[in-house]
């Protein structure tokens, strides 16, 4: 059983995946090697490779772990943490522990081995789109879990370590470090201003444009201000809004459009670099609402970061963003 | 002239490294470069940049500072932003007059005098009003984003801002301190002690564990066994020691391991108001080898996933011989 633990200094939660341990020489030196069509486990026709699904889109109605579907949701085949079980908490001397309950989807986008998310057509991308937030209702409805993690990692320098385009969902019985922080400084924010610090960021760059990308009628992407990686993006809904489980039907095709068009110019503008994106929204059942505002970041993997970086949090970006959101929108 | 950064929500610091700006080709496949000896701009003569120089090791100032003192250091706000120019130092330590990649390979006699070279800059750094923190540390290897040189070297920055993971970790031990009114590290030092699972290796006055909640496969900490928050001024007298334990856990890696690429940083207190950290800090070190890379989950959610227990870390290196082949 994986074991979820807090460093007793600064809080920090970590997994600790005591069922697939690796030796030290287990470790790839550089892994670069592709997935051979002939094996993908994600590819139609090999649907039994998998866990069985627990949510796909089956347009002309086939069996569940068939071929005919356009995405499909499964348990990850390794998962980080398992969803049987109780969760249960444990002192020892100074330290803090869980039991590693949650849960770890793998959801593949689109049944063509050859195809990444910037290939898709756009009805493709909506549906997409539309089974993120399926799932991310889904399990936000299990008790046991405080918060739900929607990524992507493309490229082996980004994590993947299969080439057939997928993302992951991960939900967690706490709320990460990175999100706490996030809604501890909103919240403060709004607690002497009223406002949302994300609205006034959106107003702020609007006024100053020099960081925008694009936008449509219902999102904005930009590169903030102060970003941790050179061409770090943010999307962000242009209305408050705090939690991604009630975005507007409506708004889904708009975030599939926007998705789509940043990560065509990230593909065209830095040569197909790997890249991650993950979604930050509300722990579940989040009461202040007022204060947070959900949003995307899309950080394409083009530096190493360094030892200073881990140890001080203090990250060294060689790009300015309006400069990098020039080269974004310009292309 | 590059700028610092605040981040309006988390208050995270970045620098801006415009001197270093780099249009968008300059990303694609980045190739690693390998000098031999003839070719290492550290064996030719750079004697007239040395700052410092004692023992063999030499500081010299970075050939691509990120950070500048020049200028006087002043903050300003752009509407909801917060920025100021990268004020600072930012300084490289040579760490042996010899082509040497690895300071596992260093003598320990050479490892003592890189440590009070750390000690002597941060204490001429902390002279400086404007300085927030001092940052010693290392990037060994091209995936621990150092350039592949292959001479033995170091890095220290003063930074005129508190960077966030140093806060957090202040914060934390002085959370429990005021519940506890005992210093945390000693706390761990004890309990790791008595416990022996996660413990590498130690001496009289270090320890090296691998950390309970580690957020890297083969993370490891040494920590001094004695109460001292400040690294500069706790080190005085340890010096031996803490190069003992260096050249021990860094040959444990290499051996173990095979050479892998690292980062090491040294945590101490800030450098304003060192009272108020006296009794509920603790300075220590990190080492890190770089096996994994960092994906999507962990940047978006500062949640590591670590794929091997830090008890199975501790077993392994500590069973490799490191006098089989030293």
């Amino acid at each position: 059983m994986p074991q979820l633990r807090r460093d007793p200094v600064v809080g920090r939660w970590v997994i600790i995946d005591s069922d697939h341990t690796k030796g030290p020489l287990d470790f790839p030196k550089e892994d670069n090697t592709p997935t051979r069509q002939a094996i993908c486990p994600f590819c139609p026709g090999r649907e039994y490779q998998t866990p069985q699904e627990v949510d796909a889109v089956r347009p002309l109605k086939s069996p569940a772990n068939t071929p005919g579907w356009l995405v499909r949701t499964v348990p990850n085949k390794f998962p980080v943490l398992s969803s049987d079980g109780a969760l249960e908490k444990d002192g020892i001397g100074i330290y803090d522990q869980m039991t590693g309950i949650g849960a770890h989807e793998v959801l593949i986008e689109c049944p063509d081995h050859d195809k990444g998310l910037t290939e898709l057509t756009e009805e493709e991308m909506q549906v997409v789109v539309s089974q993120y937030q399926n799932r991310f209702r889904q399990l936000s409805k299990d008790s046991r879990f405080k918060y739900v993690v929607i990524f992507k990692n493309f490229g082996s320098s980004a994590g993947a370590t299969l080439e057939h385009t997928h993302s992951q969902i991960i939900a967690l019985p706490m709320v990460p470090k990175t999100v706490l922080e996030e809604l501890k400084g909103a919240e403060h924010y709004h607690q002497f201003q009223g406002r949302c610090v994300f609205c006034d960021m959106i107003s702020q760059e609007y006024k100053d444009r020099e960081r925008i990308i694009i936008e449509n009628d219902s999102f904005l992407a930009f590169c903030p201000y102060a970003p941790r990686y050179a061409f770090e993006t943010w999307i962000i809904p242009k209305g408050h809004s705090a939690d991604f489980a009630n975005m507007a039907e409506g708004l889904r095709d708009h975030l599939a459009q926007i998705l789509q068009d940043v990560l065509k110019k990230v593909k065209r503008v830095l040569g197909n670099p790997s890249y991650n994106y993950y979604l930050h929204t509300v722990p579940i059942g989040y009461a202040n609402g007022a204060c947070y505002h959900w949003h995307i970041e899309i950080i394409p993997k083009l530096t190493r970061s360094v030892g200073f970086e881990w140890g001080t949090g203090l990250h060294i970006v060689p790009t300015f963003p309006q400069d990098a959101a020039r080269f974004l929108r310009e292309d | 002239m590059s700028q610092l950064r605040k981040d309006p929500i988390v208050g995270r610091w970045t620098i801006i490294a415009t001197e270093r700006a780099r249009r968008p080709a300059a990303f694609v496949d980045p190739l690693s470069t390998v000098t031999d000896q003839k070719k290492c701009p550290y064996c030719q003569d750079i004697a007239s940049h040395s700052i410092y120089e004692s023992h063999g090791v030499k500081v010299i100032k970075s050939s691509s500072p990120i950070l500048d003192e020049s200028k006087p250091f002043e903050r300003q706000a752009q509407g909801l932003y917060e920025v100021c120019h990268s004020y600072g130092s930012h300084e490289i330590v040579l760490e042996s007059p010899d082509h040497i990649a690895n300071m596992a390979d260093l003598t320990i006699e050479q490892i003592k005098a890189v440590i009070r070279t750390y000690c002597l800059r941060m204490q001429t750094h902390r002279k400086d009003p404007s300085i927030e923190y001092i940052l010693a540390y290392k990037n060994y290897g091209v995936a621990a984003g150092s350039r592949n040189i292959g001479h033995s070297r170091s890095q220290i920055m003063a930074v005129p801002v508190l960077p966030m993971r140093v806060q957090d970790k202040t914060r934390g031990a002085e959370q429990y301190f005021d519940i506890h009114e005992r210093c945390l590290f000693c706390d761990m030092v004890n309990q790791e002690l008595k416990n022996r699972e996660r413990v590498i290796t130690e001496n009289e006055y270090f320890v090296v564990i691998a950390p309970f909640a580690s957020r890297f496969p083969f993370e490891t900490w040494v920590l001094p066994k004695y109460h001292h928050c400040d690294f500069a001024d706790g080190i005085m007298g340890y010096e031996d020691s803490l190069a003992a334990i260096m050249k021990d856990i860094l040959l444990r890696m290499k051996i173990g391991l095979n050479d892998p690429a690292y980062n090491y940083m040294i945590q101490t207190s800030p450098v304003k108001n060192p009272s108020s950290y006296k009794d509920h800090y603790h300075w220590h070190i990190e080492v890190m080898p770089r096996l994994t890379r960092v994906a999507g989950f962990e940047r978006g959610t500062g949640f590591y996933i670590c794929p091997i227990p830090p008890e199975m870390t501790a077993v392994f290196l500590r069973e490799v011989d490191i006098h089989a082949t030293a």
